[in-house]
């Protein structure tokens, strides 16, 4: 896809969710759902980039986004450092770690950067609810309860003002995604697909495959932390439960969902996969059962997601007309 | 003091064991199909809960030996179909490695939360394999826990008989070896697959019914489990099954003793950072090979 038309569909989809709050006239609910689909949106790209593009097999999206909402907690809370600085402070910690666990892992082969990613996740959660955890004040299980929301030129932007926080959400967005087609079309960009289809051979050409994952690790882990200190700025508390298997299942059936490596289709990919959750929600513990149960449908029937159905789709009818234009012609010539 | 340290290296040997035995199915599946199974955990707690609806629920005559009798074919039926059904179809595509991964994911939540929603969040306790203890000199052993040790080093004995002295086994190790030259000399290369991810269903589901007698069948464990499994599968080399099975003692080791001097909440951290501490020298594992 070149870069026009994924800008296209970036636009049309945020230009579309950026509108229809003048309709939904403030509508909480809608406005919650658009307001996550946005944040979502921007982690779930953060991921596709690192694992459909640059070939990194990271389970440690959730993790990131976590350390980067507590970061930002943390820093307002108990350093009275106002928030629009600290969400920023966050996404530049959240790279730190991110360049620290990306230093060993990215030296390794595929299924182990999975696994001490993954292995990462987990023990994030006794970490926070341990005594370390406590000592930087992270609250132990108890979490931390009121994070001040983030002030902008003198406007609160809590989670009761919800239409200002969502428009400062969707700038936020556009500005990340932006960076990621950047990315994704610069010649990084071509530096992974290279990677992707011959390692060696990229690399004999003087394609340093460390240095292009390490930095765009660090440039990923700094979205994703942004996007976790945006939301524990609006909702107000925060504890450990946002490291449960339930939000790392819901963040890859975007993925699985958009389609793997096919951007901007997990933006799609999180439109779907948030308004299911929340029209869902009244199931109780079957939601996370159907969810669940989708993923393992979606990768069987599905692989590339919603993209592939589109691209298969369009295929079809290109191959249909050509088809007859060359019927077509074979009659006029006889 | 002195009584202290044998009694934590007994806990480690004994939680060490049944580790090893289900890391060397993890080992085994990776090594052959070259496949991760996100979702092996659940099939720890399936074990349990098959256990648990034989022995409690239905209350059957016979107590473990219906279980174990009833529950390998179980097991082997559903690791076969699952592998037949689930994950043979993606093997056609490139990233099929990656599909993998995310299916088991999917899957290990469905069972999980299929677990809670069948059988309720409680935790569901395990009559004791056999009661009692036995005293030597200072030191007082439950005799369940020798049962347990032995059944899953004889389960470990077992497994390398199959696989070094059977037709099955040879076809298993020549598959892991170059799939495609076992393919030329006419080994079913689909169905010795579908064997070894049933295998190791077993494996795994019989470490559940061992070890959820001391600590419950719980539906929220299989996580853990997957991910202990998984460690030591790296620790001690992606597919070596020698190296699993020292990896598995030496991290059963390092619970027993950071679980007993800094608490069980440090135990997580102390296996991520030794393993994290072990591929920065040695990317392979222990005894993988490059």
């Amino acid at each position: 896809m070149n870069a026009k038309s994924m800008a296209t569909i970036l636009a049309v989809t945020y230009g579309f969710i950026g509108i229809l709050p003048l309709f939904l006239g403030g509508s909480s609910i809608m406005m919650r759902i658009l307001t996550m689909i946005l944040i979502w949106s921007v982690v779930a790209s953060c991921w596709d980039l690192i694992m459909g593009y640059a070939g990194i097999f990271s389970f440690g999206q959730v993790a990131f986004y976590v350390i980067g909402a507590y970061s930002s907690a943390i820093l307002s809370v108990s350093l009275n450092v106002p928030p629009i600085i600290a969400i920023f402070m966050a996404g530049g910690i959240t790279a730190i770690i991110g360049v620290i666990i990306g230093l060993p892992c990215l030296k390794l082969a595929g299924p182990y950067i999975a696994l001490v990613t993954f292995a990462f996740q987990l023990a994030l959660e006794p970490f926070l609810k341990g005594p370390m955890g406590k000592a930087i004040g992270s609250g132990g299980s108890r979490g931390i309860i009121s994070v001040p929301p983030i002030n902008l030129f003198g406007m609160s932007l809590s989670s009761s003002e919800l239409i200002p926080f969502f428009y400062f959400t969707l700038v936020l967005t556009l500005i990340c995604s932006a960076v990621i087609v950047l990315i994704l079309k610069s010649h990084w960009g071509t530096a992974f697909l290279a990677l992707k289809d011959s390692e060696d051979f990229a690399a004999s050409l003087g394609v340093s495959a460390f240095k292009y994952k390490l930095l765009v690790f660090g440039i990923t882990s700094f979205i994703t932390g942004l996007f976790g200190a945006l939301y524990v700025h609006y909702v107000g508390i925060l504890s450990t439960r946002m490291l449960s298997m339930e939000v790392f299942t819901v963040l890859l059936i975007m993925i699985v969902v958009g389609g793997i490596g096919q951007y901007p289709g997990v933006v799609l990919g999180a439109v779907f996969t948030v308004t299911v959750n929340e029209l869902l929600r009244p199931m109780g513990i079957y939601r996370l059962l159907i969810m669940g149960g989708l993923v393992v449908v979606v990768v069987l029937l599905l692989p590339d997601g919603v993209t592939g159905l589109i691209k298969k789709f369009t295929d079809y009818r290109q191959a249909k007309k050509e088809s007859r234009v060359s019927i077509e012609k074979h009659e006029s010539s006889v | 003091m002195f009584i202290e340290i044998i009694e934590i290296i007994i806990s480690g040997l004994l939680n060490g064991s049944v580790y090893a035995l289900m890391a060397i199915g993890l080992a085994l599946v990776y090594g052959v199909t070259k496949a991760f199974n996100f979702a092996y955990g659940s099939f720890y707690t399936m074990g349990g809960y098959f256990a648990w609806i034989l022995l409690v629920s239905l209350g059957v005559k016979g107590g473990y030996y219906v279980v174990f009798l009833t529950a390998i074919p179980f097991l082997f039926v559903v690791g076969y179909f699952l592998e037949k059904i689930l994950i043979s179809p993606l093997r056609k595509r490139d990233d099929w490695q990656m599909k993998a991964m995310m299916l088991t994911l999917g899957l290990s939540l469905f069972l999980d939360i299929g677990y809670i929603a069948a059988f309720g969040p409680n935790l569901k306790s395990l009559p004791d394999i056999v009661e009692g203890t036995l005293a030597l000199g200072p030191f007082v052993f439950m005799k369940q826990d020798i049962v347990i040790f032995i059944l899953s080093i004889t389960g470990l004995l077992c497994f390398a008989w199959l696989l070094n002295n059977t037709r099955v086994g040879m076809a298993v190790q020549a598959v892991a070896q170059n799939p495609v030259g076992a393919q030329i000399v006419g080994i079913p290369k689909e169905r010795v697959f579908a064997a070894t991810f049933a295998i190791s269903t077993i494996l795994v589901g019989v470490g559940g019914i061992l070890l959820s007698q001391k600590n419950f069948v719980n539906p929220q464990a299989s996580t853990g489990i997957m991910i202990k499994a998984w460690v030591i599968t790296a620790f001690g080399g992606m597919g070596s099954i020698k190296g699993s099975l020292y990896a598995a003692l030496i991290i059963g080791m390092l619970e027993a003793f950071v679980g007993y001097y800094l608490g069980m909440i440090h135990i997580e951290i102390a296996v991520l950072t030794l393993l994290l501490i072990t591929l920065a020298f040695r990317p392979q594992g222990l005894m993988g090979r490059e």
